[in-house]
Formats: C-alpha cells, structure tokens, sequence
C-alpha cells in the first residue's frame, strides 16, 4: 500500500478489509464500495445522538481500510440495530451489517469489547434480558414499578439452560 | 459451385488478444469449399478491404465469409467492398467473433479459440447455399409525423417544417408547450420560460407547413421506413374549435369553476370543466372535461348549462365524437418527454404527509407570476409566509430503490430556484440546500452554481434520513453535514424535495405502437449511446427529449434538432433502397390457409383472389419473421435466412 494516514501513521489493512468483506457478502451481495458517502445513514443514526456512531464513516474506512481505528472505537459497540441504515440506504448497503462485521473481528481478535456491550451481552445471557425492568417516574414525578401501575410481571424464558445453549450456539457460528 | 473465401479480423487486440489467429486461418482453410483464408489486423479498414478484393479476383471468389465483429457494426462497409470486386453484396455472411466470442471469453483463450472455429464453421456452411438478391427501389412519402410537443417536439417540427416538408404535429393535450410551458425561468441564463417559448409556439400556429392535431394520440403505425400509415385519435372537445375564438367566458360562467384540480398546475390550483391549460395556449381554444363536465357526465347542468348559453358563437357541442384520421408520412419524430417520480414514493420524506412538502416542478408553478398564486411562495398548509426553505436533491435519483440514475436537472433547478426565491423574498429567508454532489456540468452551469455560493445560503453535504411532521404542522428534519461532522436539526417552512424524471406512464404503449426498444430504465433505447443518440431499432423512427432520457433543455433542443435532421435524410430521398431480405411464399407448398396474413404486422401479405394462396407485398414486407414461424405449411421462407440454411449451421456445431 503507499497510502498512510497523517494523522495516526496507519496503513489500510487489505486482509482485513477482505475478511469484513467475506463476512458481509455471507449476509447480502453488496459491500461498502458502492457507498458514495451521501450521509443519510448518519443523518437517521439512533445511535449517532447520543454516542456519535457515525455508520457513514465506518462505510468510509472499511471501504479504504483503515480497520484498526473501527476495531479500537467505542463507537461500534452502540449501534441499537435499528436497522433504518439498512432501510433507506440509496444504494442498497447495510452500515448495521458492516458495523456487525466489525465487531465480530474485533471480538475474534481479542479486542477490548466496551463494558456497556459486554454488560448487555452478560444481561441477555443470565436473564434472558437486555436490562431488568426498572423503575419509571410518572406524571406526578413519583418512582413507580410495574407492579405499582398494575402490569403483570415479565415473564423471562422458560427453560433459561436451552436459551443459552441457543444463544452459545448461535455466537460461534457467526463469529468466524 | 461455391468458391468461399474467409477473412479473419484481429480487430487490434480485442480479437488477436484472445483468439488464435493462426490456428483459426488454419481451421477455415481446410474446411469444405473454401478456397481461401486470411488475416489483417483491421479488416474494415481501406487494406483490409483491398486483402479481401484482391483475393475474390485472384481466386476467383464467390462466397465471402468475414470473421469480425457485430454485422450491425460492419456488414454494410464489408458488403461495399465485395460489391466493388463484382459480388452480389448479399453473398457475405459475417461470423461475430468479438462481442460473441472475445469480448465475452476474455479469460478463456483456448475456449474462445474453440468457439471462434464453430462460429466460422457455421458461417461457411450457411455462406455456401447464400442466394445473390437484389434490392429495388421504393417511393417515399415526404411528409413527416413528430409525436409530442414538448419543446422536443417544437423544435424538431419547426426545422423539418422550414426546409419545406409538411409536418403533422401530435399532441395528446389541448395546448403544445409540454414541460417547458411549466417552468418559470431556465438555468443558467434565468430566461424566463414562456418568453422563449412562447414565440415557438406561435411559430409553429402559422408556419404553412405544420398541421397541429392537438388533444389527439397516436393509436396505431403500420408500414416501414418511407411510408408509415399512422391512425390518430382526435379526441373530441366538445367545443366547435372552427368557431371558438377564446373568449373564455364559458370558463368564467362554469358551475364546475374552481373546482377542477389543474394538472397544468400541477394539482396546486383549480379551474373549471371547460377550461384552457394557460393563458399562453396554443391553440387559444377552449376544452370540456369529460370526466368533470355535468352536462356529459350526466347530461344535466342546471336547467341549462351556462356555457352553451354564454357562447354567442354557438360552439359548444355536446354530441362531438372522436375523430379517426389516418396519416402517411416517411418518418416519424418521437418527443413525448417525461413524467416525474411520484414523490410519495419516498415514504421517509413524508411527501403525503404535509402540503407544505412540495416537488420542485409544484414550486415552479409557485414562483411563476402565471401560477395559482402569482408568484408568491407560501406555506400551503397555512397560507402564512416562509422564513425557511429548504431543498433536499437526489430524493428517489441516484437510489437503488427508486431510480438509480442521476436525473440530470435537479442540482441546476434547486440552485435556480434558490436564485429565483432570494431575488424575490430577500436576504432574511434562510435557504437550506442538502446535496450529496452538486452537478454543474452544463455550460455556463458551474458559473451560476458559483454565484448561489454567495454565502447567503447554506449548503448542507448530506442527505436527511426523514422529514418529520410536528404537531403544529411545523417541519422539522435532522441531516449529518459530512463536511463540518455534525448532526443538524432543521425546521423549515417548506420543504422541496428534487425526484427524478421517469418515461411517461404509458410510454411501453407508445414503444409497442412504435415498435421501438426501452432500455432497461423505461426510456426510449437510442441505437448507440454515443453514435446514434436519435435513431431507434426501428429504420425511420427516432427519438428526441426527454423521452430518451433525463435531459437539460439546451440538450433536448440539440437533440430534437438532430432528429429532424434525420428524419429529413429519409424524407428528402425520392426512393429508398429496400432490404431484399424478407419473406418469400413457395406456391408449391401454401395451402392458403390464411394464417399468414392475420399475423402480419406490416399488413404485407394477401391472399391472391385467383390463385387462393399468400402473396407477399415487397415494399411492406421487413423481414420480421413472424410468418415464417406461424404458417403450418412451412411454405413462408425468410430469404438467405431459410430453415434448410439454420438447420446446416446447427448441425455444423452439434
């Protein structure tokens, strides 16, 4: 490669931009090159609001390579998967899937996974759960529960064991 | 006995880079009945041509086969050659060893060399029971047909019309002017629409040598180049267009005033159910809607409908039916321009949601002082004036799930009207421009987009993900800026999303009429995209404007211009050379059962009164191969194309 970025000294990284590459055409026939930075995505980013996930910029690197700056950003790790990315791209693409891609790399590479993440991740596999359901305030400004409000308590899984082994089974097949 | 003699191309590279040459020399001289095999580098060229004619005299050469390209590209250059050596031009059969070999197999040289020689051998085996034909001349008719009358279709008729020919001039709606007569002024130069066209248009009401059939469409097109027969539907009217002067106190007095949607307007005003498309029609005659007039629709308007009592000159005329005319003219223009994508097809961008998110062609009937509300832009929820504006381009173009195409014209139009509504509303409006690319590439186009880059309004990189509708009826949108990497929220008053242009609805109607190609986008196919912008797959029958693809307007008065011109080298002609390819009748085998003539498109076959079998008429007759396939008999033989001759070339290769 004679291309280095000034700014970090980092070279793109063409087996890694071949691998992301082998993972998303797994999940559909486009990959980030078609992308002509128009912005939409960021523009509807859920994420972008509060975490600055920028999925135009991931397109960008992952298109010229720079993969070690996705890799080490907290940024990948707070995609909501909402899925408008997907949805309203022009040309077709999926940021989710390539952010998706990403972490799968940085996961199997033994990268830090941000704390957040691997709480959630911990929440689903212990509960069921992305979180246990917490208090709200209502109109009055009082702490409420769901039992104080009268909802029916949350049933999580049935067969909790079964969940997991699902759940397992479905991580290390993705994570190649 | 057949000599034959066969010439292989390298076309440069694009065969010998692939093909074996040699080897294939080697192959084609040892198969039966060729006399001859050579090579050159570029056999359509002049020594190229001089390789093959020294060779017909040297070996006596009867039967040509060239080893090349596309017949659509050379046939014609290769037939010239043979017929100045002494040949019947129709004894060459061509073996297209690029675009069906080469440029496909590229990776596979062995293969291609393998596929090359069965094409070869193919093209001998059919070249040695080749028939020598002759062509004859046929009479051409010197008028000519243009189709829509658009600016395309203006220009096109004019100059055709100027060069002295007639030129029959269909429009489907009541008034020519098409698009342009929508469109306030015209980027770059800011003329304002209707003062340049208008003078056209009346150009075109008094030129002596246009007959303009308005409110009328082209229903259906027999015969071939030279001479069409075309039928046309004149819708009728309902007013007497001999006595109609345009008063336009009928329109005045119509119970239906102000309660017809007004297409012209792009749905953003009302008219009544007589009524003018604008005030600048041509002709300034007046039309009943049949399906919003009371009368026609119910035979009842009030104890008597006002119109009819307001016409001194009596000519409004209920009982006024359509009107077949027929038509015959040597060649044919099409210009029946675009529709725009419908905005509500970008679910995100709420187009069904607010009034107040208008198209930029609804925006151009705002601006303009014609329009339903003459010139001023405001908010049409409310009625209340606007403080912010913003135009989003590229809605639905350059989108895999609208259309994937840039549409040409959307950059210029928002930069203009951005131009158009500062001149008007001043320095305090805030416009808000979101670009993915400015496409500036027009002449004078770059210039223009550097003078909207005053400063005064924001040019925003990106594109919002949706357009959300507040409570209060208020618009409001986020965009990323990839330029400064930050995330925008926008309120706006109005918001003008750019969507692309598309083919006219109902333009594969018109294709089939035609028996023209649509490219894979739905306009009209070109011959070639650089070489033949104008001409169609059918001989006599060519495009301009819009209809062809998106265009700006100096490009679609350009092209309609070109059209003309071509249409003119076929009408100008006395006669035509005809194509002696076509089908022939063997009396020996027809049974004159008839089938023949029912599936002729061309109207080219009879069955002979005496004889009782099918008879082919040679100047209508194209050679399209329809009664080949449908007569029972196998009596219907398409010449130097018979059955015997592909059922040869496939037992050559199986």
């Amino acid at each position: 490669m004679s291309i280095i970025d000034l700014t970090s000294m980092a070279e793109p990284e063409g087996e890694a931009q071949k691998k992301i590459n082998d993972i998303i055409k797994g999940l559909q026939e486009d990959i980030p090159h078609d992308c002509y930075q128009c912005g939409k995505c960021t523009s509807g980013c859920e994420a972008f609001i509060l975490t600055e996930l920028e999925p135009h910029k991931v397109m960008a690197l992952s298109k010229s390579g720079f993969i070690d700056e996705l890799l080490n950003s907290g940024e990948i790790w707070t995609c909501v998967t909402c899925l408008k990315c997907k949805e309203r791209c022009p040309q077709d693409l999926a940021p989710v899937d390539v952010i998706f891609a990403v972490k799968n790399i940085a996961v199997s590479s033994g990268k830090q996974i941000d704390s957040g993440y691997s709480n959630m991740l911990q929440a689903v596999l212990g509960t069921g759960f992305i979180q246990s359901p917490k208090e709200v305030v209502d109109r009055e400004n009082n702490a409420v529960t769901r039992d104080d409000m009268g909802l029916p308590k949350i049933k999580g899984p049935e067969e909790m064991p079964k969940l997991q082994q699902v759940l397992m089974k479905a991580a290390t097949e993705t994570l190649r | 006995m057949a000599r034959i003699g066969v010439f292989i191309c390298h076309c440069g590279t694009n065969i010998g880079g692939v093909v074996d040459v040699d080897d294939l020399v080697k192959f084609s001289s040892e198969l039966d009945d060729v006399v001859y095999a050579a090579d050159y580098k570029y056999m359509c060229s002049d020594p190229g041509g001089k390789v093959i004619k020294d060779a017909i005299e040297e070996h006596d050469l009867n039967r040509i086969v060239v080893t090349s390209c596309s017949p659509r590209m050379h046939e014609p250059t290769f037939q010239s050659v043979i017929e100045d050596a002494g040949l019947n031009r129709f004894c060459l059969e061509m073996a297209n060893i690029r675009e069906h070999c080469s440029w496909v197999h590229k990776d596979e040289k062995e293969e291609a060399t393998k596929k090359a020689k069965d094409l070869v051998a193919m093209a001998v085996r059919k070249a040695n029971t080749l028939e020598a034909l002759t062509s004859f001349q046929k009479d051409v008719v010197h008028d000519a047909l243009v189709i829509g009358a658009g600016i395309a279709g203006i220009q096109a008729s004019l100059d055709l019309a100027n060069t002295g020919k007639k030129v029959y001039l269909v429009e489907r709606e009541p008034s020519i002017g098409g698009r342009m007569a929508q469109l306030d002024k015209t980027f770059p130069t800011l003329d304002c629409s209707s003062c340049i066209l208008t003078p056209k248009m009346m150009d075109v009401a008094r030129h002596p040598n246009i007959e303009l059939l308005t409110y009328s469409e082209v229903t259906e097109v027999d015969g071939s180049v030279g001479d069409f027969k075309v039928k046309v539907k004149r819708k009728p009217t309902y007013v007497d267009w001999e006595k109609c002067n345009g008063c336009g106190e009928c329109g005045q007095v119509c119970r239906m005033k102000d309660k017809v949607l007004d297409k012209f307007n792009e749905g953003l005003g009302k008219r009544s159910a007589i009524y003018v498309p604008f005030q600048q029609a041509v002709p300034l005659k007046y039309t009943i809607d049949p399906s919003k007039c009371l009368m026609l629709l119910s035979g009842k308007c009030g104890d008597s409908p006002p119109c009819q009592d307001v016409c001194e000159l009596g000519a409004i005329d209920y009982q006024q039916e359509e009107k077949m005319i027929e038509l015959n003219v040597g060649s044919i223009v099409v210009a029946t321009g675009y529709d725009m994508l419908e905005a509500s097809d970008m679910y995100e961008y709420g187009y069904s949601q607010s009034p107040d998110i208008i198209t930029n062609l609804e925006f151009e009937r705002l601006i303009s002082s014609s329009g339903p509300t003459s010139g001023h832009v405001h908010r049409l929820s409310d009625g209340e004036e606007i403080k912010s504006v913003s135009f989003v381009l590229c809605a639905g173009s350059r989108d895999m799930d609208h259309k994937e195409y840039c549409c040409r014209i959307g950059c210029m139009s928002a930069l203009k009207q951005a131009y158009l509504l500062r001149d008007h509303m001043g320095e305090d409006l805030e416009i808000n421009i979101c670009y993915t690319d400015i496409r500036s590439f027009g002449k004078g186009y770059e210039e223009f987009y550097r003078r909207i880059r005053d400063g005064k309004s924001n040019f925003i990189r990106g594109r919002p993900s949706e357009i959300n509708v507040k409570e209060d009826g208020k618009l409001i949108y986020n965009i990323f800026d990839t330029s400064t990497q930050k995330l925008l929220e926008i309120n706006s008053d109005i918001i003008v999303l750019v969507p692309p242009l598309i083919p006219r609805n109902d333009s594969s109607e018109l294709s089939r009429i035609l028996r023209i190609t649509e490219g894979a986008d739905g306009f009209f196919l070109e011959s070639h995209p650089k070489l033949k912008p104008s001409d169609t797959t059918t001989d006599g029958v060519f495009i301009a404007g819009c209809c062809q693809g998106p265009k700006d307007i100096p490009d679609v008065v350009a092209q309609a211009s070109g059209a003309a011109a071509k249409a003119m080298g076929i009408i100008s002609r006395e006669e035509l050379e005809s194509d002696p390819m076509i089908a022939w009748v063997d009396p020996d085998m027809c049974v004159g059962c008839g089938v023949c003539v029912e599936v002729c498109p061309y109207s080219a076959r009879e069955l002979n009164e005496v004889t009782g079998i099918a008879e082919v008429d040679e100047i209508l007759c194209t050679g399209c191969g329809g009664c080949i396939a449908a007569c029972p008999s196998n009596a219907c033989i398409h010449k130097n194309m018979t059955k015997q001759q592909i059922l040869r070339m496939i037992d050559e290769v199986i």
